[in-house]
């Protein structure tokens, strides 16, 4: 373009040279900033990083959350002597022995032994090992002070014994330390071992991954995942959708909203109550089973009784949801088309399909395109409706992926909360959805979105 | 409206789509004044029992308190969401922050992340909070999710505001932040309300998180007590009963749904969603 064309960009060029210029950073912005920072800081950015932490190591209910110690119990040296540690070993690691010292008196005086005889035992037996507990239990019932019945001298016995069994450690040094002093004989190798073995806390580890890549039931997950948000999102979200909008902009006005309102009150109902209404559609005893009961079709529980119908009864409810996201969203892309368009195709003798093929599902490509991509994420994640409902059933046909993340972290009825392995599972979602969103900004054009200020102060 | 169409065979097409969400929400209502004999669809008796939770505790639980503490979450979740995000979506929308576009594409993609993914995560950061347990975590947790919404819209109703309104204020000689409290927090009332309104009401309806993250806390919100109504180990579901308390539960938010629904339409519609 020439100057001549151009005056006023031509003069203000020349004015005002080129001149690169640092806009001031707004401090005042900064500071509105920082509530909301600190929140999204708290609530998304650390969760975000800490199931990827988490997603590497074994945490769960019986590990804990928090430090681990180290303990040997009979369990573990079952476990142990399942790997191949020998049998001399393994009972030479659960050996006790007596000692009585300070410590051991301290025990016994704070369980309630009689006071003589805890002196009586300080003055004769102080300071004496004993290598099995008979022979303490012989000493002591020579006593004069000894309780009379066989089982309290017993019990007042064994709190004398020492034995690395069932100690908590905190330290590896500490557990090792004492199995060197209580079996000498072990090797060091092995006692390495038996103490890396006894650690109860979290350890870091890929095995999530691994078991989530070769177990069988991974598949059916992903499988489940991608029929359920396949079916939904086609069936539903665009298409029941995209028919209602069609249908509404055809019909006069009071009619049209009073079914978009009847369709968006899925949406807005509380979402334990929209769990209500449709067990009692579905449940025996409920309205779909009875009125097929009438007309002579089978009638049981439609939600759980089989797989088929519980897919049917999931998707629906959920479609049913989603729908109106789709039928706000086509309705006002529909209001925008230009009715002239509309007029001229009637008078050219356009029947209503080919008005709906020829002009309206053409305009319609961008809102269907915004409507998958937004509808697919919260499909992907989303798993509320189908805890309160299907609950996965019948067994686990119809868990999806979000679903099973979550019963594996927080909720599951074993009582094991399996964090890490839940962790895994949602780390995988966190990260098909951040690329899915990322994908989706750049389609919908985040350039325009982000214009610069135009006061810089 | 183009009209030489016949209009019959639309209206029953839609009719018969929309038979289940009529049937669904028709019994909703009717049944919690009514009795029907077991095997029937239709009830026989007008009944007004299914509404003695109202003043029996021990048809479903204290209601009163749960609705008082249902009120408490959603009200708190306002008072968390809307100045947050009002003060925020300024920020993002006037004023010249270092690393602008990094905030706004951050916004954009935890909008349209879903949240739920990160339940995990937070439950951790609230057990090493020590908020695990208590209604403030969940409010907080709740508010934070929705911040990236509420950020957003700010932002669209922060946009329509003529930039002539804050450089007439700015050449007066006023602060930005002056010239945002006395000038531009007026010309967005509508987004603040309908901001409020979609906290309010996320907050009622909201059952997952105070279900999973305070299961122990004594304040039992609405959508817990219902859902721990069906969970019981009753063998005889008394749904009308539970329809009745949800009736009962759902009536705030139809009556807001009522009063502001074209302005929250717009919002729903994504009109500012972007």
């Amino acid at each position: 373009m020439s100057s001549f064309a151009d005056p006023i960009v031509d003069g203000a060029r020349r004015a005002r040279p080129v001149r690169p210029r640092r806009a001031p950073v707004s401090r005042l912005g900064l500071i509105l900033m920082a509530p909301a920072l600190l929140l999204l800081t708290l609530f998304f950015f650390l969760p975000v990083a800490l199931t990827g932490v988490f997603a590497f190591t074994d945490l769960s209910t019986s590990t804990g959350i928090g430090r681990g110690d180290y303990v040997v119990t009979p369990t573990l040296l079952r476990q142990l002597g399942d790997k191949g540690l020998s049998d001399t070993d393994a009972e030479a690691v659960a050996r006790s022995s007596v000692t009585v010292d300070a410590a051991g008196l301290a025990r016994a005086r704070a369980a309630g032994v009689d006071d003589r005889f805890l002196d009586e035992i300080e003055r004769r037996f102080m300071g004496r090992d004993y290598e099995a507990p008979a022979g303490f239990v012989r000493d002591l019932r020579g006593l004069r002070t000894a309780p009379r019945r066989p089982r309290d001298l017993k019990s007042a016995a064994a709190l004398f014994e020492t034995s690395v069994l069932n100690q908590r450690f905190a330290t590896s040094q500490a557990l090792a330390a004492q199995l060197e002093a209580m079996a000498p004989e072990i090797a060091p190798a092995v006692r390495a071992r038996i103490v890396e073995a006894s650690f109860t806390g979290a350890r870091f580890t890929t095995e999530n991954f691994r078991t989530l890549a070769t177990q069988k039931e991974t598949a059916r997950l992903v499988g489940n995942t991608f029929l359920y948000v396949g079916a939904t999102l086609s069936l539903f979200n665009v298409g029941l959708g995209l028919f209602l909008a069609v249908v509404l902009f055809y019909m006069p006005k009071g009619a049209s909203s009073l079914f978009s309102t009847l369709w968006l009150l899925p949406r807005i109902t509380p979402v334990v109550l929209y769990a209500v209404m449709w067990k009692w559609f579905t449940w025996e005893g409920g309205f779909l089973p009875i009125l097929a009961d009438q007309v002579g079709l089978p009638s049981f529980n439609y939600m759980k009784g089989s797989v088929v119908t519980a897919w049917a009864t999931m998707i629906t409810l959920n479609g049913f949801i989603g729908a109106s996201f789709g039928l706000i969203l086509f309705s006002g892309a529909l209001r925008a088309i230009p009715l002239q368009q509309l007029w001229a195709s009637e008078v050219d003798g356009a029947s209503r399909w080919q008005q709906v093929r020829r002009i309206i599902l053409p305009q319609m490509r961008w809102p269907i395109l915004f409507v998958t991509a937004y509808q697919t994420l919260s499909l992907l994640s989303s798993y509320e409706q189908i805890w309160l409902t299907t609950n996965g059933g019948p067994g686990r046909t119809t868990s999806v992926w979000a679903l099973e993340a979550f019963k594996t972290a927080l909720s599951n009825y074993t009582g094991n909360l399996e964090y890490g392995m839940g962790a895994a599972m949602a780390l995988v979602l966190v990260v098909v959805g951040l690329a899915l969103s990322l994908i989706y900004l750049r389609l919908f054009k985040f350039s325009e979105l982000v214009g610069r200020p135009k006061i810089e102060i | 409206m183009t009209r030489n169409f016949a209009l019959f065979p639309l209206m029953v097409v839609i009719t018969l789509i929309s038979l289940p969400l009529m049937v669904m929400y028709g019994f909703l209502i009717l049944d919690t004044v009514t009795d029907a004999p077991p095997g029937a669809l239709w009830p026989d008796e007008f009944t007004l029992r299914h509404w003695r939770f109202l003043w029996d505790m021990s048809a479903a639980g204290n209601v009163w308190k749960a609705t008082l503490n249902t009120a408490v979450l959603a009200l708190s979740m306002v008072a968390v969401v809307v100045p947050v995000s009002s003060l925020a979506g300024y920020a993002i929308a006037r004023l010249n922050l270092p690393y602008r576009r990094f905030f706004l594409g951050g916004i954009l993609v935890m909008h349209a992340f879903p949240a739920v993914t990160l339940l995990i995560g937070v439950f951790f950061v609230l057990k090493f909070a020590g908020l695990y347990n208590t209604m403030i975590g969940v409010i907080l947790v709740k508010g934070a999710l929705m911040l990236p919404f509420g950020i957003w819209i700010m932002k669209g109703f922060y946009d329509a505001v003529p930039w002539e309104i804050e450089m007439a204020g700015v050449q007066d000689g006023a602060s930005r932040l002056t010239v945002f409290r006395r000038l531009i927090l007026p010309q967005v009332k509508p987004g603040l309300v309908a901001l409020s309104v979609f906290a309010f009401l996320d907050g009622w309806g909201e059952y997952l998180l105070p279900r999973v993250l305070a299961p122990g806390s004594d304040m039992t919100v609405m959508s817990v007590l219902l859902n721990g109504l069906i969970a019981g180990d009753d063998i005889g579901y008394d749904f009308n009963l539970f329809k009745a308390v949800g009736v009962f539960y759902t009536l705030p938010v139809i009556a807001l749904f009522a009063i502001f629904q074209n302005r929250l339409m717009t919002i729903f519609g994504g009109g500012t969603k972007g």
